[in-house]
């Protein structure tokens, strides 16, 4: 029994030959765009009944280019586990479409899936007393590939990751940092060219996290992998992420590269330092502008301004009117973690 | 002695209250779970039963064999996907292009085997120690065996689904390899239909190679097909209910949330 056309490289593949040799379909404007690895079209997930059913998914709809690294965020309870699950064909949608490389999940699941593997929610995700080999060749097998025929590939993939050393240890004898290069192994045994990756880094020390990132960075950069990543530690969506898909109830609230989503919107806080912040002019500025925080000092206060461009010369002027001088003047940059609750609260509300 | 109390108004409880504790606890268990208290009874007073009318130790040897398969073939398959659970494991087999059930069923063959080997070793010491002689026909016993435990394979694979939907129902499911003993022991009954059942037409074959040393070749060619066509059907019934049990697990979207 064969399994479908599973690449076979272990995580090796060149993106050029990815997109040279992958099905290509035709835009709009007649240019040839390389097929999504991941394309969700208009996803829908209910549970229950009555006035107790839970819309876990409501019309997701997104894309993933092959060798991107697409993170997703959202609270808990937001549907992105249930999202996940749908797109592996573990929880079946209500209504919906999922295709893995152009090829319809529902229609030809086997096929579809011969592409995928995934890492969930943190688990160990391979067999402790197994050793690292024994893993990789196992889950290789469970892929669809004969784990001889990628024996060379799996010998590149441990020394990529820096774990040939211990590709004879049981896996259960090795560091947590070492388990979860072994788990990203394992994910790769088979030639996934897409991988989903639920709280990779949890439990993971700063360092064993950091290392973590560096190699799906480098794996995404050098093999064309794609990476759909959940997880609760924005630093690690802001590392690694290319592109972020923040979900609420369900639902997308917003679709940007981390870097858009930080500048989103026309809101910039500031902290003021001045020996001439006073109660007078502190009750000015209120009127004007929203005064977020304000620790008073022996000589006058620091302040925290949030307005829009306009406030902020509105601010500006009237510091000016009233001859006030400034001792420190500091942007203060809004991170991911702010981003997100500013796009699921607002959703909630 | 008194455990700490963490609090002033709170008295410390001694040895005395835990051990009360305790105890009312194995008998709130006992009466919550009144079908396992009972199953440990009727599997105790089968054996009995089975020591009592089975008359010769040969039978009782082979028919303990056959148990030991049987309990390792029917369980092989729930208790694999609660560990996968545990482990992690079990989404990578759901999205196996194998597919989900085939990965399953091939998986509960493989502990099949590794029962087989167990089973092996207890029968050879249970022989050394009781001074019995059986025949030992290799071929005969790993056939008739093998395919009298396939269509146990089946109930379990049915039972691996039921757990994959419904959960953490060892304790039902454990039950019924209680009524292994029976299905073991219903040729001595010499009900004809006992023999579509599950163990009961493998059983009667196998106590003919191991005690009579029949061999597979000199069996019936009837005797033979029946054997088939019981594993098959319970085996090809258990994979059917295994595929809509997980279909309806995902449907719910509780595969893999125990």
């Amino acid at each position: 029994m064969t399994t479908g056309s599973r690449g076979l490289e272990a995580g090796e593949r060149s993106p050029a030959k990815s997109r040279a040799e992958g099905p290509e379909s035709q835009a709009a404007d007649g240019t040839t765009a390389p097929t999504p690895a991941v394309a969700v079209d208009d996803l829908h997930k209910r549970f229950g009944t009555g006035p107790d059913a839970v819309t876990a998914v409501d019309g997701v709809s997104f894309e993933v280019d092959p060798g991107s690294v697409v993170g997703l965020l959202g609270p808990n309870g937001a549907g992105k586990t249930t999202l996940i699950k749908s797109i592996l064909g573990m929880v079946v949608p209500d209504r919906g479409a999922v295709r893995i490389k152009g090829i319809d999940a529902r229609e030809a699941p086997r096929a579809a899936y011969a592409h995928v593997d995934a890492m969930l929610e943190g688990a160990r995700n391979d067999y402790w007393r197994l050793t690292v080999r024994e893993n990789l060749r196992y889950f290789a097998t469970i892929s669809g590939v004969d784990p001889a025929s990628v024996a060379d590939r799996h010998e590149r993939l441990l020394d990529r990751l820096d774990i040939a050393d211990k590709a004879d240890e049981p896996v259960r004898n090795l560091s947590r940092g070492m388990k979860s290069k072994v788990s990203l192994a394992s994910v790769l045994a088979g030639g996934a060219e897409v991988v989903f990756l639920d709280e990779p880094t949890l439990g993971l020390d700063v360092e064993s996290a950091r290392t973590f990132q560096a190699e799906i960075r480098r794996l995404a950069a050098e093999t064309g992998l794609t990476v759909i990543l959940s997880s609760h530690d924005m630093g690690v969506v802001e590392t690694v992420c290319d592109r972020v898909i923040v979900v609420s109830a369900g639902e997308i609230v917003a679709d940007d590269t981390v870097d858009g989503l930080l500048r989103q919107g026309d809101a910039h806080t500031v902290e003021l330092t001045s020996p001439a912040f006073d109660r007078g002019l502190l009750a000015t500025l209120r009127d004007r502008v929203e005064v977020t925080a304000v620790d008073r000092l022996d000589r006058g206060a620091r302040i925290q301004v949030t307005t829009d461009t306009e406030g902020l010369y509105a601010l500006m002027a009237t510091l000016r009117d009233h001859d006030v001088s400034l001792s420190r003047v500091r942007t203060v940059e809004r991170d991911l973690s702010d981003v997100l609750v500013d796009l699921t609260t607002a959703e909630g509300a | 002695m008194a455990a700490g109390g963490r609090r002033d108004d709170a008295a410390a409880a001694t040895y005395v209250h835990l051990a009360r504790a305790v105890l009312y606890r194995e008998y709130l268990v006992f009466v919550r779970y009144p079908a396992n208290a009972v199953g440990g009874i009727v599997v105790a007073l089968f054996f009995f039963g089975v020591l009592f009318y089975g008359g010769r130790m040969e039978g009782l040897l082979v028919g303990y064999f056959l148990w030991t398969l049987s309990v390792g073939a029917y369980s092989a398959i729930s208790n694999d996907i609660g560990s996968e659970v545990q482990w992690g494991t079990l989404e990578r087999h759901v999205t196996s292009p194998f597919g989900f059930a085939p990965v399953v069923l091939l998986k509960g063959v493989a502990k099949l085997v590794r029962t087989f080997l167990t089973s092996g070793v207890v029968l050879a010491v249970m022989l050394v120690v009781s001074g019995t002689t059986l025949q030992l026909d290799v071929l005969t016993v790993v056939v008739v065996a093998g395919l009298g435990v396939t269509s146990v394979l089946g109930v379990g694979l049915a039972a691996g689904g039921v757990a994959v939907l419904y959960k953490r129902i060892g304790n039902w499911l454990n039950l019924l390899q209680f009524g292994f003993v029976l299905l073991i022991s219903a040729p001595a009954f010499d009900l004809g239909w006992t023999r579509l059942l599950p163990l009961a037409h493998g059983s009667a074959l196998l106590q003919r190679a191991m005690v009579d040393g029949v061999r597979l070749w000199e069996f019936g060619a009837v005797d033979l097909a029946l054997l088939v066509v019981v594993a098959g059907a319970y085996l090809g019934g258990g994979y059917v209910v295994f595929r809509s049990a997980t279909r309806r697990a995902r449907r719910r979207g509780v595969l893999g949330d125990y």
